[in-house]
């Protein structure tokens, strides 16, 4: 009988060998200590370290993850530290280090193995994406070369436009000043798309810089409405502002937030009716140190069927594309990509035909106690964010 | 009144430069791209310098590398082009441009007031 059970035992210990072998991406097991135990082909091809070499050895001392610019991540910043402290899958892209030297970029996921509550190994999964990043990097640098040519010409249409309305070159009759008018508005509305696809570059390669200092909320505001006031006006769309309580200082990014509450703003006007209002409001809940900015309109409203997707790139709600034809659906994914930049949220409330109101929260933390931003985050979407940026985002 | 040097490789936004900054009583002196200004700049010493960054045969950068502002205290510059807080925009602070202005969302008026406000400045900091 013991017999038949020990065969048992080791037929099904070769499934899962062939099995853990067969995995098309690299797997390596650990145990409790983070000593590696297993060690597949994929991962032996993508690291350099046959199952001799590794097995036995404490995973961080045989390999370890690196930032793109070359500094190795420090062990409380690493995704299997993470998922041993937190009990949770952490999902990531990194760079490893490969036996021979050169840097190997890898989507990983670590997932600890528990049994019960206790926590008994890990397992890494991670495929190689150098070919994946080349493409994108090559994608962003592409975009933001063509978006710079754009603007070149658009400099120079816009600049001899202004110069006839402002009458350097004689006086123009009232249909002539219209048409102007028009040309501005149409390179204005061009210039804000290429603006938008040159921060949805920055922020899809990491590129953006985060600076953050004290400012003055009701500052904010009054900014951001004075900037839209004029087509605002043109709609005879009302703004109404709501301060938060005192004169409330942020410590956050100036440029990043103007940029946030620019689009809701103009999404607002463009999809509010004439004769509307839009209220711009901020304030404290009791709960949580938080503030939590609102913009709200009397406008078309998101149809029900449109929420999940309303962040998505691309993505425009239909009773919108029906009404509204210029927009190519980048505004709220920016929004939503520029508010994780800040550690913030952003959501809505809406009804078809019965106005928008989106949410901002933005923590409210000392200068002193503001936290660096962590190298690796654990989500789902295993996108990696660095801290180590490089670029400003843009002013529309 | 001030002399002014615009370095601006596009014909079209270098004409209209000068128009505009002509208008606003200013002497301007006009260059294609970086080693046309470091010629003009041999014998000139203007209060701001105009200059694009992306030109060909010497870009904006390298122009500021060989003309060393530290040796030039009072001429300001005023960076304008579309690569809109780019490295190369942190690179020509660094290198001790004043301003940093966005071609494509700057509208005439707005240009002279930009300089105007720059002058200023200098001049403040100067008093």
């Amino acid at each position: 009988m013991a017999d038949i059970s020990s065969q048992i035992c080791e037929s099904q210990q070769v499934i899962n060998d062939v099995l853990f072998d067969s995995i098309g991406d690299g797997a390596v097991t650990t145990d409790e200590f983070g000593k590696v135990t297993r060690i597949n082909p994929t991962a032996e091809a993508i690291l350099g370290f046959s199952p001799k070499e590794a097995i036995g050895v404490w995973l961080p001392k045989l390999y370890a993850p690196y930032d793109d610019s070359g500094r190795q991540l420090p062990i409380t910043e690493r995704p299997m530290t993470q998922a041993f402290v937190t009990g949770q899958i952490t999902s990531a892209h990194v760079n490893y280090r490969h036996k021979e030297g050169h840097l190997v970029r890898v989507a990983l996921t670590v997932s600890p193995i528990m049994s019960g509550d206790k926590l008994v190994g890990s397992i890494q999964i991670f495929r190689d994406i150098s070919a994946e990043y080349e493409i994108d990097k090559m994608k962003s640098d592409f975009i933001s070369l063509a978006s710079h040519q754009l603007r070149t010409p658009l400099s120079s249409v816009k600049t001899y436009s202004h110069m006839l309305l402002d009458g350097y070159m004689g006086k123009l009759t009232s249909p002539q000043t219209k048409a102007l008018k028009t040309i501005i508005s149409a390179a204005n509305r061009m210039n804000e798309t290429v603006s938008t696809l040159l921060n949805i570059s920055r922020i899809e390669s990491g590129k953006v810089v985060v600076e953050r200092k004290l400012l003055s909320v009701n500052k904010l505001f009054d900014s951001v409405v004075e900037e839209h006031s004029l087509v605002a006006s043109e709609k005879t769309i009302k703004f109404k502002i709501n301060y938060p309580p005192g004169s409330l200082k942020l410590y956050s990014d100036v440029v990043v937030l103007k940029e946030v509450l620019g689009n809701l703003i103009s999404n607002a006007i463009k999809y509010t009716p004439a004769n509307g209002t839009i209220t711009l409001s901020g304030k404290i809940p009791k709960k949580g140190n938080q503030l939590v900015i609102s913009v709200a309109d009397t406008g078309v409203g998101i149809p029900i069927e449109s929420h999940a997707n309303i962040f998505s790139k691309f993505y425009r709600a239909e009773n919108v594309v029906r009404q509204e034809t210029s927009g190519i659906g980048l505004g709220l994914y920016l929004v939503k990509g520029l508010m994780d930049e800040l550690n913030g949220k952003v959501w809505f409330k809406s009804a078809e035909d019965k106005g928008t109101t989106f949410y901002l929260s933005l923590p409210l933390r000392s200068p002193a106690r503001e936290k660096t931003k962590p190298i690796v985050k654990s989500k789902s979407s295993g996108k990696v964010k660095k801290a180590t940026a490089k670029t400003r985002v843009g002013v529309a | 009144m001030a002399n002014i040097l615009v370095v601006e490789d596009d014909k079209d936004l270098n004409a209209a430069y000068k128009i505009i900054l002509e208008s606003a009583k200013h002497h301007v002196k006009t260059a294609f791209n970086g080693l046309e200004a470091l010629e003009i700049l041999k014998t000139y010493t203007p209060d701001l310098i105009l200059l694009d960054l992306l030109m060909p045969v010497m870009g904006g950068l390298e122009l500021l590398e060989k003309y060393r502002l530290k040796n030039h205290p009072d001429v300001q510059v005023l960076i304008f082009t579309n690569m809109e807080n780019s490295p190369e925009v942190s690179k020509a602070y660094a290198l001790g441009a004043t301003r940093c202005i966005i071609k494509s969302w700057t509208a005439p008026q707005n240009l002279n007031k930009v300089v105007n406000d720059t002058l200023k400045e200098t001049s403040k900091v100067a008093g």
